[in-house]
């Protein structure tokens, strides 16, 4: 059975650096009550950077794009949507 | 540890705009403008107002190009960036001195001087153990609550312990607390202070500090002028901690060194491996002539804390030079003229190097991640290469607490040379206690490692990394 959210999180230098070092412990923070719904994939950059005004962290979360994403803001929106 | 928050990202954005601006050759025309440009009018403002904001980012910039945050004449506060990068272009290395980290008077929120509050958990009780027992009549009682009066409070913290509501709290000046040495204070305006003679160059108080007021006056500047310089030969000395510091494997990492315009890589910890073996060699001769101790030499800051706090044992400390010291020496045989960049996790090096004839510069993973968002330089996108020079296991392992103590004891060992030594890891008040009498309390010989940051460099003050994901990265390098 396939999850219910499939989390990418940027691993692009920009993204990494301003912010996304912490979305690399996302996996193993994940609480009890989300964990069996969320699959957590690498990624390569999302390209989102590039645009103007840009707000990294990026993480994508099934077709939604999170700007200045962080752990808690990960976990309360899948919480919000499942 | 090291969390990434707000005042660090912020940093980071400045960095990145101040490296972009270089690369382009558009740091006169356009560096004055960095301020406006991240608090664009009608912006929301983190401070009291956008243009709060703007003299605090001005700032950075100043001390991202090497200046100290203050500004001693009417005439400096004026000064415009572009005049300061001309100085720096023109001063140089001259501009550089003892005082590595500079605080900036507009970002210090000047904490309140009291570790004591009263908070509204108070309920104006009867008994009022605190006012009956503060030793120096700091309390007051208005408005049915105990208040306690800032210029009289000396924090001894009696009055926390009596209050039956557990009402009055303790709230620590962040960067006070955070300093092992005592080097921060406030001025007579309350704004925070480094005593240059005390200071150790931790880099504590500015991780500590939920202003982002504490800057390491940066080297950047001078860095990037160098990489450019196609004529000039650079090379990147990189620390073991750099593993995982970039989500990537080591050879990314020195791809994207090279693509930033650094014309070789070397690994420090080569050097390490002979501070290894060298220091090894030191602790058994001193075993010979009847001593017991030697501590590690290879963290900065703990150097510095025995020269200016501890002198006491300062003949404990072994005379072998730092990884950093000996990668330098290779390397100024190998390639003379060039120049040589230290890379790492650590505010303390930039003095070392300063003091030394084989470093020129010091960059943290911080101000390298910067860069390389500026440069266009995805790390996860480059390919694998070999570095340079490379290092053993050992020499790798340095970069987390015990690394240092498990090469010396092991390799004194297998010469039939056995010695204790539980590392010191981690400097805090109480670790500071406790060296001041190490000599008095071991009776074995004792090598002991002593690292300044808890963990080890992976936990440095310049790193990018949270150190977890880190340590996951080194532990692939250490196999």
């Amino acid at each position: 059975m396939s999850k219910k959210f499939k989390v990418s999180i940027c691993s692009g230098t920009t993204c990494y650096v301003l912010g996304g070092a912490q979305m690399m412990l996302l996996e193993d923070c994940l609480p009890v009550d989300i964990k069996d719904d969320v699959e957590v994939v690498g990624s390569s950059c999302l390209q989102k950077c590039h645009e103007p005004n840009a707000k990294p962290p990026f993480v994508q979360i099934n077709d939604y794009v999170m700007e200045s994403a962080s752990l808690t803001k990960v976990i309360d929106y899948i919480r919000e949507h499942r | 540890m090291n969390y990434i928050n707000n005042a660090a990202i912020i940093k980071r954005q400045v960095m990145v705009r101040l490296a972009k601006l270089i690369f382009d050759d558009t740091l006169k025309d356009n560096i004055d403008l960095i301020p406006v440009l991240m608090t664009p009018k009608n912006s929301e403002s983190v401070r009291c107002c956008i243009h709060h904001d703007r003299a605090v980012l001005k700032s950075r910039v100043k001390v991202l190009l090497g200046f100290t945050a203050a500004s001693d004449t009417q005439a400096d506060e004026v000064k415009l960036l572009k005049e300061y990068a001309g100085d720096a272009e023109q001063q140089g290395e001259d501009r550089f001195d003892d005082r590595i980290l500079t605080v900036i008077d507009d970002a210090c929120s000047a904490c309140i001087r009291a570790k004591y509050q009263v908070t509204n958990a108070c309920r104006g009780c009867v008994a009022r153990p605190c006012i009956m027992n503060c030793p120096k009549k700091a309390i007051r009682f208005e408005r049915g609550h105990a208040i306690i009066d800032e210029n009289l409070c000396v924090s001894c913290g009696i009055c926390e312990k009596v209050c039956p509501y557990h009402a009055i709290v303790y709230q620590p000046i962040p960067c006070e607390e955070a300093c092992p040495v005592n080097a921060i204070s406030k001025d007579e305006f309350g704004k925070e202070k480094i005593d240059p003679q005390k200071c150790v160059y931790c880099g504590k108080c500015m991780l500590a500090c939920p202003f982002g007021a504490i800057m390491e006056r940066s080297e950047m500047f001078d860095i990037l002028r160098d990489i450019k310089n196609r004529d000039k030969m650079t090379v990147a000395m990189v620390a073991p901690s750099i593993a995982g510091q970039f989500n990537t494997d080591f050879g990314k990492i020195v791809s994207a060194l090279k693509k930033l315009g650094f014309d070789k890589v070397v690994e420090v910890a080569y050097g390490a491996d002979i501070t290894a073996q060298k220091e090894t060699e030191e602790f058994i001769e001193r075993l010979g002539h009847k001593q017991t101790l030697m501590t590690s030499s290879c963290c900065p800051a703990y150097v510095q804390i025995i020269k200016k706090h501890i002198p006491s044992m300062r003949s404990y400390v072994s005379d072998t030079y730092s990884p950093m010291i000996y990668t330098g020496e290779w390397v100024s045989n190998q390639w003379p003229g060039a120049a040589r960049v230290f890379i790492g996790p650590c505010v303390a090096k930039r003095f070392e190097a300063r003091e030394s004839a084989y470093v020129d510069n010091v960059m943290t993973y911080e101000e390298l991640g910067s860069i390389l968002i500026a440069a266009g330089v995805d790390v996860v996108e480059c390919d694998d290469q070999e570095p340079d020079k490379s290092a053993s296991i050992i020499g790798r392992g340095f970069a987390v607490s015990g690394g240092v103590s498990n090469a010396v004891l092991a390799s004194a060992a297998s010469r039939g040379v056995n010695a204790v030594g539980k590392p010191i890891n981690g400097i805090n008040n109480k670790t500071v206690s406790l060296l001041k009498v190490l000599d008095k309390t071991i009776k074995e010989p004792a090598f002991i490692e002593v690292m300044t940051c808890e963990g080890g460099c992976l936990n440095g003050p310049g790193v990018t990394s949270s150190p977890v994901v880190a340590k996951k990265f080194l532990d692939k390098m250490l196999k």
